[in-house]
């Protein structure tokens, strides 16, 4: 078979783990109880869990051949999902070389299953996005990051929820939480040009000067801080490019009714009573209209979003390179994201139907997901929303 | 529980606190080289190549030579080592392998034994070797690296078997799988559901690995990682021995 794209990831909570391995044990047999999930999944070498097929709303043409969808009409490209199997409890610091090693023996089995991209999903992208060199050595396989996709639909649902809420961006102050990452950086420039004032928060002072005076060489009003308490200004728009260790980290330092997007993995910021006024939302999110399928039938388990045929922008991306023939490492290293590569996925991924998720949160959708971008209706879809399983 | 072969062993008082752990840690392994040595005598009787005859004779050996070894790292503790092919668990992968011999399937023979039986092994040791006091730890280390050694060549006959038809292959790996991994998940599990395994030489062992800087959930974590990481060398599919391995007995 061939393998159009891979997709590396890592169950985010336990839970997710437990399902993944219930549905691997098959109804006849009992769920395995959460302690011997958690002595066995850390032993478990990374490899694929299952094939995905997804669809495009277009024909494809590669080289001389078109690839149709029966569904649609349009594309098709097949691929796998690879489970890294990091353990949830073991995303922190301390674990960073264990980690990369599973990210590496996980690329090393996407090579040798053929793939021609790879998209490395959360967590996988953010310990490689500055190590690709650490990455087996690949062949014909290309790899990215996914996270220049991920940006549009964190741009995008801004926006969105500037509409809904029918806030002026042009007269926002946008704070950018984990702004020297690859993705908080792409978010930086795209949306800086757009708003009144922009306050960058990372840990690295030098890192938070080198984009200050980027955006600023463009006359955009910039503060920097390794402190959110240092800014001068209280922000009404977040982005929370990395976790957060505690969403209280927020109080106190933004508006009460700011706009907030947890774009940070995995996500862990929730509407609380602390911050009752705060529109909170989970960014990065897209979602496949041309049809997305998984054998074994993981949908529900390794989509966990209160939506059909979501799935997270940074997976997408390779899926919409896939789709359209172009086999190209688009993201790669950190720093590089710009407006206008953002606008060029994007094209991509709209090209074959893949645009940005109805917004929600860890207590469902937030906002009517008939008046979605995408006008895409549940009442079409054939796959219901009871797949729906709450968000760890 | 019955000497197979003469080891020759001395009761002396024991040593150490942890010695009864050791010994029961070593009685498995005993019987499992004990075991080992068998199959490949078996194996012998069913090989047309004279060469095939004489690797197996001489596999046998090594292991009989792995179980003295084991034996007289419990003499040093001070604990005579039991074995016993005869347990349960052992006895029902000794069938599955006879199983294999009965059809004259070598190359079943060679992935119960080389495959399954070697991952549990290799793992299980390489996991003791490293907490295993002075000698009785190198012992430990240098067996597993032996077993390991003669892994590699099965697995070229495993690898060239398979290319010949991938599917047959891993339908037959599948129900070999099915057999024998759900004995040794078995003996792999924390706890013993089944009774008595009929080698410790009191209660089971596994509470007490702790004290040793052990876990019945570690040895079986590294046996079934090393198991799937052999299947991954063979080629075939992860997600399909994912699936084998998840759906294993706990």
């Amino acid at each position: 078979m061939d393998v159009d794209f891979a997709l590396i990831g890592h169950q985010e909570s336990w839970r997710a783990a437990a399902d993944l391995l219930a549905v691997l044990r098959g109804p006849e047999r009992t769920r395995l109880p959460d302690d011997e999930i958690r002595d066995i999944l850390p032993w478990i070498p990374p490899r694929a869990v299952c094939h995905v097929e997804i669809g495009s709303i277009f024909d494809t043409q590669i080289g001389d051949t078109t690839i149709g969808n029966t569904k649609t009409g349009g594309a098709k490209a097949r691929g796998l999902y690879i489970d890294s199997f990091i353990p949830p409890d073991r995303l922190e610091a301390a674990y960073v070389h264990e980690n990369i090693a599973r990210v590496r023996a996980a690329a090393a089995c996407a090579i040798k299953a053929g793939a021609k991209i790879v998209s490395l999903g959360g967590f996988s992208s953010i310990l490689i996005e500055g190590n690709f060199d650490q990455l087996p050595e690949r062949h014909a396989t290309v790899f990215t990051t996914g996270n220049t996709l991920t940006v549009g639909f964190i741009v995008r649902g801004i926006k969105k929820m500037c509409t809904l809420e029918g806030r002026n961006l042009r007269s926002s102050t946008l704070l950018i939480v984990g702004a020297t990452g690859d993705v908080g950086s792409g978010c930086a420039r795209c949306l800086a040009p757009l708003v009144k004032r922009v306050l960058l928060c990372a840990r690295n002072l030098d890192r938070l000067r080198k984009l200050a005076a980027e955006l600023e060489a463009h006359g955009v009003q910039v503060e920097v801080a390794t402190d959110r308490e240092q800014f001068s200004a209280e922000a009404d728009l977040v982005i929370c490019a990395a976790s957060l260790a505690s969403p209280s980290l927020l109080l106190g330092r933004i508006a009460a009714d700011a706009i907030v997007c947890d774009a940070g993995y995995p996500k862990n910021l929730s509407p609380s009573a602390q911050m009752p006024g705060a529109k909170i939302f989970f960014g990065g999110l897209g979602q496949i209209t041309g049809g997305l399928s998984f054998a074994p039938d993981f949908h529900g388990i390794l989509n966990r979003h209160p939506f059909p045929d979501v799935v997270h922008g940074c997976l997408l991306e390779g899926m919409a390179l896939a789709l359209d023939g172009r086999f190209e490492p688009f993201s790669q290293g950190r720093g590089f994201i710009t407006p206008e590569r953002v606008a060029e996925i994007e094209a991509i991924a709209a090209r074959h139907g893949i645009y940005l998720a109805p917004l929600y949160n860890a207590d469902g959708p937030v906002q009517d997901a008939i008046v979605c971008e995408t006008e895409w209706s549940l009442a079409e879809n054939p796959h219901p929303s009871e797949a729906w399983v709450g968000h760890p | 529980m019955e000497t197979l072969v003469g080891l020759n062993c001395s009761t002396v008082e024991c040593t150490s606190p942890n010695a009864p752990i050791w010994q029961d840690i070593l009685a498995q392994a005993v019987t499992g080289e004990l075991m080992a040595a068998m199959n490949y005598a078996s194996l012998s009787e069913i090989c047309d190549n004279p060469a095939e005859v004489a690797d197996a004779l001489e596999h046998a050996q090594i292991e009989r030579g792995h179980a003295a070894r084991f034996a007289a790292e419990g003499r040093k503790i001070g604990v005579d080592v039991p074995n016993n092919v005869d347990a349960k668990h052992w006895k029902r992968l000794r069938e599955a392998f006879l199983g294999c011999i009965t059809e004259r399937d070598f190359i079943g023979c060679l992935i119960v034994q080389e495959i399954m039986l070697e991952s549990f092994a290799v793992a299980s040791y390489a996991r003791v070797g490293k907490v295993a006091p002075g000698s009785l730890g190198t012992t430990f280390a240098s067996i597993a690296a032996e077993e390991e050694e003669h892994v590699d060549h099965a697995m070229a006959i495993l690898r060239a078997e398979r290319a010949l038809d991938p599917q047959r292959f891993d339908d037959k790996v599948y129900r070999l799988h099915l057999d024998v991994m759900t004995t040794l998940a078995k003996m792999l599990a924390k706890e013993c559901k089944d009774g008595h395994c009929e080698v410790c030489h009191a209660s089971c062992v596994k509470p007490a690995l702790f004290d040793v800087r052990l876990s019945a959930a570690e040895l079986r974590g590294a046996s079934l990682q090393q198991y799937l990481k052999t299947l991954d060398m063979l080629g075939i599919p992860g997600e399909l021995t994912l699936a084998w391995v998840a759906q294993l007995p706990v």
